[in-house]
């Protein structure tokens, strides 16, 4: 393609122009053209199939909200947290309890800001203390699973009547049942999700967090956490508050993860320990690690792909999907540590700069380039 | 009103708990930075070896043996082969070892199915009064002692344990002066490995055997690991000590629940105010004193 | 400015008792400075001081206490007891990072640029700390200040052992700090680069920037130094302008074999 910018193109081009920046890959005419078809037929989805089957793809997408926490959080700052599930499950029990509680259409909507919340703070309390204590790396990596196991046998004890806020029982093993749908208004006056509509709201809402993100990573404050993950040291020395940095991005990935939660305790009307579990808490690892640390994108791709092949091999009742799940884990570890979509991205561009279809002067991102 | 022996047996338990939890995890990280995150599902092979041995009719001491030897040998395949690829890059191996555990659960769910039928525990029960508490589980804390002075003794007494001392202190001028230090690395993962399936082995008796069964000592092994300290013995058994006893209290007077919140409270406070861990405060103590001496 | 600080070269300072009423007028000036590691007292009760637009070199055997007086000026160490005054403020309590927005900066021993980023993002991250809107052209301007214009867009980690030292460099005066502390800047390089370094360093002092050099390099160290600090087990030994200290026979002994 000419690097003429004329009228349509360059306007397009305008448009994707705030969006990149070296700290993601796709940065390029091609990438953005292409991602506008993703998303037209993404959106496209539930006119082909049932509304059982486009409610399906919902959970994977809201998984993918959970995973851009984690890619965010670890891909971007450096820090390794098993405890994303942890601010899932307690946004999506509170907007459980909430919403339950207050029984109206208004009630469930104000639930939504109240769980987020109650995640984010939890986030921000954990995080403080934890980069305020001087905690890094590995023993980051241990207290969020510690607090992941914590929170596990603490919910899976909750059974029996003294466990009740307000009038609703946290349930125990057997969880808390009877969450609605997701509700924007009044009685009356009000926008419900459920099948398509729940579909929708999923995807736009991943869509508007994924281009932010894109923002916010290839931003100064996206750079500093990029450096921070480098280098904590000669980032500090450079004046940067390293603490502050990490409980930013920590806090920003416990409101991530915790309006994923929001939407999955209203897709199954349901919500119960299980999310707590070991399996689960390591999933968004296995998603962000196998997708491309360092790519949003990467993170997406794989959640779906991970999740919709877990789900096949549980339907034909194989037993084999976690041992696939760490046998997958261990090889992109050992073979392929950058991940797949950023190790195909820069296959796909090598193969476009041969072609001619993309701009050779602009230089392969910093990050790619390190991965060869 | 609390009895001071049943107070006491409940501290014993809880300190061979947490010792023997905490033990093979921690020598693995103390001396290789190593965070070896299917240590529930080495301490869960131990189990699984033993029991399949007892049931099979073979004494417990010898089953015992057998839960530790099996262990012994997925470790040093795991080391060979995994690890030794990740030493510089800590948060990678700790996925790294966390999928082997994740493959290794259900793995064992498949062969094994969903559980075993277990072993009966040994030795009965002391009563007193109107208390009794299993005699097995009081006699762990002395294993536990055993173990901790047995790795004392092995690593300041022993050919082997001054080269791997020297391994850990400076690799680099540890190697040029002859040590093997790869060797070192992969034994001493092995200990590792033999301890946290020792562990399964002596819990076996008291537990469901099932897949899953390692993550029940996944907490104390970590908050043991993370509070203990630089120096590795001596944090576990300072671990051991203090927590076991903050777990021991709660437990008999609120209930083995609350007892696990007070431990944990405890561990938060010595993260947040001992920056060296318990282990830290003793080093700090001598050296305030070999300073004051001079 | 000036390069010779405003001192009467012909005094040889003593090592102060540590004392209220230092002279806090100066750059920096340390007061009773001292840390301890368990048994062992690294630094001892030092009162080491800078003038503004000095540049100063520290020099001593290894295991002096150089790298470890660095440190607690910079902050990444904890000092055991005494205090630190930059620019008349009491730092002793502050964060590195604060110290940093004080004015003071640092190059580490070993280069530490940012691996995986280009050179131009390397300066990015100091750069657009202190610059609002575009930092792009400061970025350039710092670049081509420590002559690594050219390599922009090169991975830091492509760069040479000279190069990175110069980025760093530049990275670190790209905050505009008043004081900057380099521990080793000419370690492992060639003559020339060690020329290219010495070059840099001078023109930066004369631009304002108040030195501290941690070298071994005594060429390097009687290119560039005005004044020369030697520290001996913790402790300042002599101090004084450099023809007076390489003349020094004590200073020779402590060295094992003089230089």
């Amino acid at each position: 393609m000419s690097g003429a910018s004329n009228g349509l193109l360059g306007l397009f081009d305008r448009l994707c122009e705030p969006f990149n920046g070296s700290n993601t890959i796709g940065n390029s005419r091609a990438f953005w053209v292409g991602a506008v078809v993703a998303l037209a037929i993404t959106f496209a989805y539930p006119l082909f199939v049932s509304a059982y089957q486009a409610g399906n793809t919902a959970l994977f997408l809201l998984y993918g909200l959970l995973a851009l926490s984690l890619s965010v959080v670890w891909g971007y700052a450096g820090v390794l947290s098993f405890g994303q599930v942890v601010f899932f499950g307690f946004a999506g029990y509170t907007f459980g309890i909430v919403s339950i509680n207050l029984g109206s259409t208004l009630g469930t909507t104000l639930a939504i800001p109240v769980a987020v919340l109650v995640a984010t703070a939890v986030a921000g309390l954990l995080g403080y203390f934890m980069f305020y204590g001087n905690v890094s790396g590995v023993f980051v990596a241990i207290i969020t699973l510690v607090v992941t196991l914590v929170m596990q046998t603490f919910m899976a004890q909750t059974a029996g009547d003294k466990w009740t806020i307000g009038e609703v029982p946290l349930g125990g093993f057997n969880g808390m049942p009877g969450i609605p749908n997701l509700a924007v208004g009044v009685e009356g006056a009000a926008l419900t999700f459920s099948g398509d509509t729940f579909y929708w709201l999923v995807l736009s809402t991943l869509v508007v967090v994924y281009f932010g993100l894109r923002v916010l990573v290839n931003s100064r404050f996206g750079y500093a956490m990029v450096a921070v993950r480098e280098d904590e040291d000669r980032v500090e020395m450079l004046g940067y508050d390293i603490r502050k940095v990490k409980l930013g991005v920590f806090t920003l990935g416990g409101a991530l993860a915790g309006f994923s939660g929001v939407l999955y305790a209203s897709w199954g009307n349901y919500i119960d320990p299980s999310v707590y579990s070991l399996t689960f808490a390591t999933m968004p690892v296995v998603w962000v690690t196998v997708g491309g640390r360092e790519s949003l994108l990467g993170g997406l791709v794989a959640t779906v792909a991970i999740e919709w092949f877990r789900q096949q091999l549980s339907v034909t009742g194989s037993e084999w999907a976690m041992v696939v799940v760490g046998v997958l884990l261990l090889t992109i570890v050992l073979a392929l540590p950058e991940g797949i979509i950023p190790y195909v991205h820069r296959k796909a561009v090598g193969v476009l700069q041969q072609r001619g279809f993309v701009d050779p002067d602009r230089p392969a991102t910093a990050t790619e380039e390190a991965a060869e | 009103m609390v009895n001071a022996t049943n107070l006491f047996f409940q501290f014993l338990d809880s300190f061979a708990f947490i010792v023997l939890s905490a033990i093979g995890l921690a020598i693995i990280f103390g001396m290789m930075d190593v965070i070896n995150l299917a240590h529930g599902e080495f301490i869960m092979i131990g189990a699984y070896g033993t029991t399949l041995a007892a049931n099979a009719g073979v004494p417990l001491p010898v089953a015992i043996a057998v839960g530790v030897a099996v262990t012994m040998v997925v470790g040093l395949i795991l080391e060979r082969t995994i690890i030794k690829r990740l030493y510089e890059r800590p948060l990678d191996s700790m996925v790294a070892t966390w999928a082997v555990g994740l493959a290794l659960t259900q793995g064992a769910r498949i062969v094994f199915g969903n559980s075993l039928s277990s072993i009966g525990v040994p030795f009965g029960a002391i009563t007193y009064g109107e208390f009794s508490y299993s005699m097995y589980r009081v006699l762990l804390s002395g294993v536990a002692a055993l173990v901790l002075v047995g790795a004392y003794l092995v690593f300041t007494r022993t050919e082997f344990g001054v080269r791997a001392r020297a391994t850990i202190q400076d690799a680099d001028t540890a190697q040029a002066m002859g040590v093997e230090t790869d060797r070192m690395y992969t034994a001493t993962f092995v200990i590792g490995s033999a301890l946290a399936g020792l562990t399964g082995a002596l819990y076996a008796p008291t537990m469901a055997i099932v897949p899953g069964m390692g993550s029940s000592f996944l907490v104390e092994a970590f908050v043991a690991v993370v509070t203990g300290g630089s120096s590795v013995l001596l944090g576990t058994t300072l671990a051991g000590g203090t927590l076991g006893s903050i777990n021991a209290l709660f437990s008999n007077l609120y209930g083995t629940f609350m007892g696990k919140i007070a431990l944990l409270f405890v561990a938060v406070l010595i993260l947040r105010f001992l920056p060296g861990g318990l282990s830290g405060v003793v080093t700090d103590l001598r050296e305030r004193m070999e300073r004051e001496s001079v | 400015m000036s390069s010779k600080s405003g001192t009467d070269p012909n005094v040889r300072r003593t090592p102060a008792v540590s004392a209220t009423g230092s002279d806090t007028s100066r750059l920096l000036q340390t007061e009773g400075l001292t840390k301890q590691f368990g048994g062992l007292t690294a630094i001892d009760g030092v009162d080491f001081g800078v003038d503004e637009g000095e540049l100063r070199c520290l020099i001593g055997p290894n295991g002096a206490g150089k790298s470890t007086l660095l440190k607690l000026i910079t902050g990444r160490l904890k000092a055991t007891s005494g205090r630190i005054y930059y620019d008349s403020v009491d730092v002793t309590d502050l964060d590195p990072h604060e110290r940093v927005r004080e004015g003071i900066g640092m190059k580490f021993q070993v280069p530490s640029v940012f691996e995986s980023l280009t050179a131009f993002e390397n300066v990015r991250l100091p750069v657009q700390r202190v610059v609002d809107g575009d930092p792009t052209e400061r970025i350039v301007e710092t670049l081509e200040r420590v002559g690594l214009a050219p390599e922009r867009d090169m991975l830091a980690s492509d760069l040479s052992h000279g190069q990175q030292q110069r980025l760093e460099i530049g990275m670190a005066a790209a905050l505009s700090p008043d004081l900057l502390m380099l521990d080793e800047p000419v370690a492992g390089l060639s003559i020339e680069e060690r020329a290219e370094v010495a070059d840099l360093v001078t023109r930066l002092n004369d631009r304002g920037i108040t030195f501290v050099v941690i070298e071994h390099d005594i060429d390097f160290v009687d290119r560039i130094a005005d004044e020369v600090t030697v520290l001996h087990q913790g402790d300042i030994f002599r101090e004084g302008p450099i023809e007076e200290i390489r003349a020094d026979d004590e200073v020779r002994r402590i060295y094992l074999g003089g230089q």
